[in-house]
């Protein structure tokens, strides 16, 4: 923990929380997290080990932001490791570490890519997994699963997701079971022709 | 040795007992086809590991003459679709089998790639048929080695004309070939 | 490890290019007598034989020599952490091992121990040793598949008929353990799913008996080869700031001489109590990655016959019922039996509201699991360090410079594995 103690001093951030769980969590703010990880790599996290991101649009709990984006760092000597987390505003564009780690570049456009985080003096600040003309970011909270219902005759299916629902306490329902025999046919809702996609920006 | 006289003056039964057999050239053209299926590595997932463990010294699918996996698909027969397709691998896809010789079949591995399998979201097909048409589907996550096999031979019956449809009449011949 | 050859002289990318034209045919060249070549760009993929699945990589050749190589992956992007984020955490166990496909177990463990650690499980001392006797079995399978495909991309078929003999012999353990080749399900929160079947033991002992003698073959197969010694030795270099500056980790790391394994530095599942060594290399080439990676099935083999020799009989599973199913012949008797069993197997447990990250050693490189939960039954945000990932953005660095040929080695060296890549 010395290392780390240092590496605060060093960038002047003593008054961060550090959070004491199994792997120390350090909460850094937007504008100086990136002097914060400079020094981290000099005082020995010598590898970037992943990099990611969260929405909080849909925790339970109040967070300062809607997103979070948090650090994985290493030190390959003795195997020590800290989490720098950074929450960050939706549509706000933040530093890149690129130029600290290199392989902060595949990390980086991956966040992109699934959580719409853009990263600032990224050098090729592309799409990575999903293709291309994909519009939205699959791992926002408002982005659909976009699954597809079992169809059954004579227009019967089954929704995945309100089968699911029970299950996290959002529904009362077990079943998405909807059958003709047990309700009127023209109640039953129309079949979505495409899957629905995020209508941000 | 008997003239070429001597054979038409025979009857069908005496010389099949010399050894002689009688077919018609499409269903010697399809015995010939049926025993060298060359499949194309389309290896996408999970189910391309079990691909390759059926061609190794255990289960060995050389002895059904599908042994030949061709990386081009222009020297292959038969698309053996392994693992789960994403949305942005479907085009590649349908650009190998359209770029496939005729006639071509299709061998549509594994849960994922019959019905999505577990994977029902936002990136994956949710039936490789709705891409390319699809011969034969075999289940299992990921089938085992001997599954792939037995679809090879259920191929093999399809192409000889051993096929039947839905309700169990024979298929012709060559409509199991063309489409 | 000895060295048989010197690094090679390669002729200066800058003038190869340039062929001296006599001056009768001039016209060819515009009057200036020299001759320039284009950069021919090359697309590998993502329906390839020697990409190890579906990535494609765009390469810029100048001639035979490659100057630019840019990965595009993506081509298997499953959709995993979404949709591991819309299931319960029993329900994960499945999804986990299908995204490293080789390295099953791993993914399996790399999963139940956030989970743990976010639930508060004690895991018994059997099931430790189960999972670390299954981890290490599948770190032996899953370097046989590398060499065995590594071996045939470089043009050797053989390789891959021996050691896919042996790979079977381990799956055969696998399928009496959990019931299927590949993808078992077979780790549960707090323990395993069930007990080892009878003759377990016997079968596990009878593969790692003879089992030394065949990686000794193997090695002796391609070691003395000299045309895999020419393509693999002094091509694909990835020196140690390198290869930290990329993030690599796990063999691919260790080839380059950097003593960081997640089992020796930060023990879990109880791999402190184990005697092993970690391999290094000296050169950080593609000889060494493939020298590194057979040298650590045999200390694979070692945890094994240790794993082996401390499986005493005793629990499986955490016994605290709010975690772990109840035993069948508990439902016939006891109502609250069949009232936990109800709420575990159609909601779950809920862990308190927190992160939790674990870092494990996969076969690749550090797997790890990063969950949050919102103190629902679903993770609310679960994210996989997946080793693959990284480590295919050293092609680029390491993949430039070379024949096209020695290309296809690099990438067969770092063994990628696309499920772990695009997840």
């Amino acid at each position: 923990m010395s290392s780390l103690v240092t590496a605060l001093e060093k960038a002047g951030l003593r008054e961060y929380p550090i959070l004491e769980g199994k792997i120390k969590t350090v909460v850094a703010a937007l504008d100086t997290f990136k002097a914060f990880l400079f020094e981290c790599k000099a005082v020995g996290f010598s590898l970037c080990a992943d990099l990611m991101g969260v929405d909080y649009l849909e925790y339970t709990e109040f967070m300062p932001e809607r997103f979070a984006v948090i650090y994985n760092l290493l030190n390959a000597k003795n195997g020590e490791r800290i989490l720098v987390k950074v929450y960050v505003p939706d549509a706000i564009k933040i530093p890149t570490v690129t130029d600290i780690w290199r392989t902060a570049e595949y990390h980086e456009r991956e966040v992109y890519d699934l959580l719409g985080i853009e990263f600032s003096d990224h050098p090729d600040m592309r799409k990575i997994l999903t293709p291309e003309d994909l519009d939205g970011h699959p791992l926002r909270k408002d982005f659909p699963l976009g699954e597809t219902p079992t169809l059954f005759r004579e227009g019967r299916f089954l929704d995945p997701s309100a089968f699911r629902a029970g299950l996290s306490g959002k529904d009362t329902g077990l079943s998405g079971w909807r059958g003709g025999s047990r309700i009127d046919s023209s109640l039953i809702p129309k079949l979505p022709t495409a899957i629905p996609v995020s209508k941000e920006k | 040795m008997s003239t070429l006289k001597d054979l038409f003056e025979k009857d069908v039964q005496e010389l099949e007992n010399e050894g002689i057999v009688f077919a018609t050239l499409e269903k010697l053209v399809a015995w010939g086809r049926s025993n060298s299926m060359w499949p194309m590595t389309f290896g996408l997932a999970c189910c391309a590991i079990e691909m390759m463990a059926s061609t190794d010294a255990r289960n060995d699918l050389a002895r059904f003459g599908s042994e030949v996996f061709r990386a081009s698909p222009r020297q292959s027969d038969v698309l053996i679709v392994a693992g789960r397709l994403s949305k942005k691998m479907a085009p590649v896809m349908r650009r190998v089998y359209d770029q496939m010789p005729d006639p071509k079949w299709v061998i549509s591995m594994g849960a994922c790639a019959s019905s999505g399998g577990m994977f029902n979201n936002y990136a994956i097909v949710q039936n490789v048929d709705s891409v390319v048409p699809v011969d034969i589907f075999v289940p299992g996550c990921p089938p085992r080695p001997e599954g792939l096999i037995y679809a090879v031979m259920q191929l093999q019956k399809k192409v000889r004309g051993e096929a039947m449809d839905d309700f169990g009449t024979p298929l012709p011949m060559v409509e199991a070939w063309t489409r | 490890m000895a060295k048989v050859k010197e690094k090679p002289v390669m002729p200066k990318l800058e003038t190869r290019a340039e062929v001296i034209i006599p001056q009768e045919r001039s016209e060819l060249t515009g009057g200036s007598g020299l001759l320039h070549t284009e950069i021919m760009r090359l697309n590998v993929g993502p329906q390839h034989p020697s990409t190890h699945g579906v990535l494609r990589v765009v390469v810029d050749m100048e001639g035979e020599y490659v100057k630019r190589v840019e990965p595009h992956i993506g081509y298997l992007h499953t959709g995993f952490e979404k949709t591991m984020e819309n299931r319960t955490y029993a329900q994960n166990f499945t999804f986990a091992p299908r995204m490293d496909y080789l390295h099953g177990f791993g993914y399996e463990l790399a999963y139940a121990l956030p989970v743990e650690q976010l639930v508060g499980a004690e895991v018994p001392d059997r099931a430790r040793e189960i999972r670390v006797l299954l981890v290490e079995l599948n770190r032996i399978s899953s370097h046989l598949v590398f060499l065995g495909t590594g071996l045939l991309d470089l043009g050797a078929l053989t390789p891959f008929f021996y050691t896919f003999v042996e790979r079977e012999a381990i799956l055969d353990i696998f399928e009496a353990i959990g019931g299927q080749r590949l993808h078992q399900g077979y780790f549960r929160v707090g323990g395993v799913a069930k007990d080892t079947p009878d003759g377990f033991e016997g079968m596990v002992k009878k593969f790692l008996d003879t089992f030394d003698a065949k990686v000794d073959e193997y090695e002796k197969l391609f070691k003395t080869n000299p045309i895999f010694l020419e393509r693999t030795q002094n091509t694909g270099i990835m020196s140690e700031a390198v290869a930290l500056d990329l993030g690599i980790t796990g063999p691919n790391l260790r080839a380059s001489g950097v003593a960081l394994d997640h089992r020796k530095t930060t023990p879990y599942s109880g791999y402190e109590q184990y005697d092993f060594d970690v391999p290094l290399g000296t050169h950080g080439d593609s000889f060494d990655r493939f020298v590194v990676r057979v040298q650590e099935m045999r200390e694979s083999a070692k945890i094994c016959r240790q794993a082996l020799s401390r499986l005493k009989p005793g629990a499986i599973q955490d016994p605290n019922r709010k975690i772990s199913l109840p035993p069948r012949e508990e439902l016939e008797t006891s109502m609250e039996a069949v009232i936990h069993h109800f709420k575990l197997v159609t909601e779950g447990y809920h862990p308190p509201k927190g992160e939790a990250y674990v870092p494990t050693e996969s076969a690749r490189g550090e797997l790890g699991c990063y969950i949050v939960s919102d103190g629902g039954s679903m993770p609310y945000r679960i994210h996989f360090r997946a080793p693959s990932f990284v480590n295919l953005q050293a092609l680029p660095v390491i993949g430039i410079g070379g024949l096209f040929a020695d290309l296809i080695t690099v990438i067969a060296s770092l063994d990628p594995v696309m499920g772990d890549v695009d997840r």
